[in-house]
């Protein structure tokens, strides 16, 4: 696909003959190599779950975070360069509490994804009143969760902005893999458990390392309790179930 | 000859005057809401008058903003139109990027913002903003002009505020009656229904305009319902 | 306030300089007859001075002509009283309520701080709470009310106008002039 070097790819903001813009198409390949990320929405909740990749015994493994806050009921999952998530994910919080500072209600999850990916499309040399904040496309792919008055819904967003939403999904180096094995056991009326269950099962199968509970993590949005980070206890409880 | 007209000696009169500029005007009229449990009802009079004049015996400034909220103004009326039109233009607006209708809640909070951002020079408006919930049930928020709001179960602004107030206070909210059940806070009137509530609106009109000569003309009444948005006109003394 | 053969005057009883309360036990309200009771709303010292000064007129009138004064005629010689003070005027609005001592026919009227008097065949406000009372009375007054009624009614209008008054309250009094006696009671009411 990328065989040859073109002339095309080095401008961010510049079509090739073909209509492609290679640099986005670059950034979502960096998402491959990225650990292993995977949604599931449930009628109950939406659960995310990542696979950390402690490469040394002397990392700490809390240390990796790849499942953050975005609102008391938000979160997101991310794959691909991770560093780069942090100016969308603080993006993301601001548009949060902007709304609920003016509103004095919760954000709905979809218009966090867009206020997302309407950052995601902001590099290069930046348009007319916009300043650009970045130079190159962001590396990173969100799974973006939550729960709003329309009930639990889950978004992927890519490096071209473009979001969609999603019953299960996988990004990451597994995402192949993973997503397959994901079509097949979904149904329909999975409860919050059986999307634990099902998103460790998938992540076991794809990881490099033996799955156990200090090399992934597993986080939950719920319209009761909203966003929360299982606790090692309730990740080991369903590690046995497996 | 020709001198002595344009030496300003010869005119000592002629020296600049400067014209005071008055942003406001207060225009009158009063307005009325009553959030009841599954309802909320939204009255004005339609005067409009500058001093001991009528402008017109007809200017509404009650104006239905969707199926579930209205909004009351009272004060300088382009101030209001101002302020009915900006919050017209931001529901719109809110619509297209969360593909859903404005809460009147939201509402509530979006107005607060809208008028403290005009702290240092307000927009002379007395606002009541009425309707429904996200549970439906009744709701009413009164503001003054810089923003400040309270949801509350029922409120009168404007030039009878002083005539009404009390009165809802009585017939409403049970204030000083021994042994009837009280209304407190923002909870909407359980007890009363629409007609009774209505009968309680009607009779503080035409309290009022007996004895506020800015109130009169024409009651404006709005009944929002899980149905929609009711209007009636009825006519008030014209004196 | 008019009813049934009768007629009811009610105060607060707050005494205040600007926001300061002073006492909350102020009577504004003094019996001038058997059937007749003048109230003062205004100024302290101009207060009693009237009282005194009413009084006085009230028990001279009642010596030389041997009659007891009609409420009509007080509301006169309250009128006359406080013209005198055109240019220099008593701070002090008053309230006239009585039932005339041959035909019981009741009668209520109030006068300005200069003596202008408003008749009035249902009810009269004065003091610093007017507007308030203007809407309580035109909402909860119907003609014709028996004594406990006008009770009532004159109770709730006063006490709901004056809890929207940051200045009045702190406590009510509420006279009933029938033409058999006089029922006085004191209300409690919010002291904010």
């Amino acid at each position: 696909m990328f065989l040859t070097r073109s002339d095309y790819d080095r401008g961010v903001n510049t079509f090739s003959p073909e209509g492609r813009l290679f640099q986005v198409e670059y950034a979502i390949e960096a998402i491959k190599l990225g650990s292993t990320a995977i949604g599931i929405e449930t009628s109950e909740g939406v659960v995310l779950a990542v696979e950390k990749r402690v490469t040394s015994s002397l990392l700490v493994a809390d240390s990796i975070e790849k499942i953050l806050e975005i609102d008391t009921h938000l979160g997101c999952a991310m794959s691909g360069l991770t560093a780069d998530s942090r100016t969308l994910i603080d993006h993301a919080r601001v548009e949060a509490q902007n709304h609920h500072f003016t509103y004095n209600e919760r954000i709905p999850v979809e218009s966090v994804t867009q206020a997302v990916c309407d950052l995601a499309l902001r590099f290069g040399e930046g348009a007319e009143g916009e300043k650009s904040i970045m130079s190159r496309p962001f590396g990173v792919a969100l799974l973006i969760a939550g729960c709003d008055e329309r009930g639990p819904q889950l978004y992927h967003t890519d490096p071209s902005g473009t979001y969609v939403r999603y019953k299960a999904k996988a990004i990451g180096a597994g995402s192949e893999g993973a997503q397959t094995e994901l079509q097949e056991e979904y149904f329909q009326t999975m409860t919050l458990n059986d999307g634990f269950k099902l998103a460790l099962k998938v992540l076991k199968q794809v990881m490099e390392e033996k799955l156990n509970v200090s090399n992934i993590q597993v986080a939950a949005v719920t319209s009761q309790d909203g966003y929360h980070i299982l606790s090692e206890e309730k990740l080991q409880s369903i590690v046995e179930q497996l | 000859m020709d001198m002595l007209a344009t030496n300003p000696a010869v005119h000592p009169t002629s020296t600049a005057k400067q014209a005071a500029f008055s942003p406001y005007a207060d225009h009158g009229g009063t307005n009325l809401a009553i959030a009841g449990a599954d309802y909320c009802i939204l009255a004005s009079d339609t005067r409009q008058s500058s001093g001991y004049n009528i402008n017109t015996r007809f200017a509404p400034k009650t104006f239905k903003l969707s199926d579930k909220s209205v909004l009351a103004t009272a004060g300088c009326q382009p101030d209001c139109n101002m302020v009915v039109t900006r919050v017209k233009h931001s529901m719109k607006g809110y619509k297209y990027t969360h593909n859903k209708e404005m809460s009147t809640p939201a509402i509530a909070q979006m107005l607060s913002i809208m008028l403290y951002q005009k702290r240092f020079f307000p927009y002379y408006d007395f606002n009541i903003l009425g309707g429904l919930d996200e549970e439906g049930k009744g709701c009413v928020f009164c503001y003054d002009a810089v923003g400040s709001y309270e949801r509350v179960p029922c409120n009168a602004y404007g030039s009878a505020s002083a005539l009404i107030q009390p009165f809802l206070d009585n017939q409403v909210r049970n204030k000083n009656q021994q042994g009837k059940e009280k209304v407190t806070e923002f909870d909407p009137v359980a007890r009363l229904s629409i007609d009774e509530a209505m009968r309680i609106v009607k009779d503080a009109f035409t309290s009022a305009t007996e004895r506020d000569i800015y109130t009169g003309d024409f009651l404006q009444i709005f009944i929002v319902t899980s149905a929609g948005v009711e209007e009636q006109l009825h006519p008030l003394k014209r004196d | 306030m008019v009813g049934k053969n009768c007629v009811a005057i009610a105060s607060d009883t707050r005494l205040g300089a600007q926001a300061m309360t002073v006492d909350m036990n102020f009577p504004k309200i003094f019996p001038m007859t058997d059937h007749t009771m003048i109230g003062l709303a205004g100024l302290a010292t101009d207060v009693l001075t009237l009282r005194d000064q009413f009084k006085y007129k009230v028990k001279m009138y009642h010596l030389k002509e041997d009659r007891v004064m009609a409420p009509r005629t007080l509301a006169h010689v309250v009128s006359s009283t406080l013209y005198e003070k055109r240019f220099g005027p008593y701070f002090v609005e008053p309230i006239v309520a009585g039932l005339d001592p041959r035909t019981h026919e009741p009668f209520i009227c109030c006068t300005d701080t200069i003596g202008c008097i408003d008749f009035a065949k249902d009810f009269v406000v004065v003091g610093n709470a007017t507007e308030n009372l203007y809407g309580m009375c035109e909402g909860l007054w119907e003609p014709n009310l028996e004594p406990e009624d006008l009770f009532e009614t004159i109770s709730q209008a006063l006490l709901n106008a004056v809890d929207r008054n940051a200045l009045a309250g702190w406590g009510a009094v509420v006279h009933v002039i029938t033409p058999e006696r006089v029922i006085t009671r004191n209300l409690k009411a919010r002291c904010d």
